[in-house]
């Protein structure tokens, strides 16, 4: 099965069948999105600045990363199910659409990087930021900047 | 005309408020950064908010976590007031009359006026709650206040679009 008739699939779901009659639903879908960004971007900025030791100097990164852990997953996965209803309304645009597959590409990256080498820095509890862990923040915080430019590209593509 | 109505159009017409109208990628660049700024502001502050509430990082003092935040919180507002008034600027006339955007006016009166209420009385006594388990009743009302407006003037925000 290609990707693209992943795409074309989910265009003819059900989801994609209410996102494309409704009035409403992309407005109230993409408030949606928005708001897991600001919960979603808030706990990346947080654990990335105390990983490069601008904030929170004085506690441990693991007590601060195992807090905001949760809700960084939780809004990963309201972004996740909210934007992919958002491209079950125009997927097949999405699909050919450049920024769109540079997002998901970065996605995947961000993704792959949290869940390995930020993860482990997150773990770690040392006084005085590594240049490791300073590495893993400064990653973090280029690939999720350039998840939301790319996003917001999508729409002025 | 009010006072207001022809201030907007004055904005509108004036050569800064038509250059960002007309302009192909300087609206959508400033809209950009406005869109992102969401992280800084509400981002943190909801950071704050939830330790208010004691449901995260409730082994540092309440007093530590709004120090770290809150410069972050500012320089977010700082981006945002600054983009978001190039944007008002550029389509004042029109927001003037639009439903969402005076919603959210009235919501970031409010949502200024619960900081201040918050640091002139409950955070005046920080120090006897600091690390407590259960945080007193008001301190947990403003963190509901900040929590409910800021997603409303994000909802708004969105919504001066489809006007």
């Amino acid at each position: 099965m290609s990707v693209l008739s992943w795409f074309i699939w989910l265009s003819k779901s059900p989801v994609g069948e209410v996102m494309q009659k409704s009035t409403w639903g992309f407005a109230v879908v993409e408030i949606v999105h928005l708001l897991a960004l600001a919960a979603l971007g808030g706990t990346v900025l947080i654990m990335d600045l105390k990983l490069l030791g601008v904030i929170f100097k004085h506690q441990q990164v693991s007590r601060i990363a195992r807090d905001l852990n949760p809700i960084f997953l939780g809004s990963l996965v309201f972004m996740v199910l909210s934007g992919v209803m958002l491209v079950s309304e125009e997927a097949l645009k999405c699909y050919y659409n450049p920024a769109f597959r540079l997002k998901m590409l970065l996605l995947f990256l961000a993704i792959v990087f949290y869940f390995t080498l930020h993860r482990k820095a997150l773990r770690i509890s040392q006084d005085h930021p590594s240049w490791g862990s300073r590495a893993a923040a400064a990653i973090s915080l280029a690939l999720w900047l350039s998840i939301g430019l790319a996003g917001r590209a999508i729409g002025l593509i | 005309m009010s006072v207001l109505l022809h201030f907007c159009q004055w904005l509108y017409d004036s050569p800064i408020g038509t250059s960002i109208r007309e302009s192909t990628y300087t609206f959508p660049i400033i809209e950009t950064v406005h869109v992102l700024g969401i992280t800084l502001l509400v981002g943190t502050i909801s950071i704050l908010d939830l330790r208010l509430l004691g449901l995260i990082l409730k082994r540092e003092p309440v007093s530590d976590v709004a120090r770290q935040i809150l410069p972050l919180t500012w320089i977010g507002f700082a981006v945002m007031f600054v983009s978001g008034f190039l944007l008002f600027w550029s389509e004042a006339a029109k927001s003037y009359w639009n439903p969402a955007f005076r919603i959210k006016l009235i919501l970031l009166l409010l949502v200024g006026l619960n900081p201040l209420i918050f640091h002139l009385t409950i955070y005046r006594r920080v120090e006897d709650w600091n690390l407590a388990p259960i945080t007193p009743w008001r301190a947990r009302a403003a963190a509901i206040a900040s929590l409910t407006l800021w997603s409303g003037i994000i909802i708004a925000g969105r919504a001066i679009a489809y006007f």
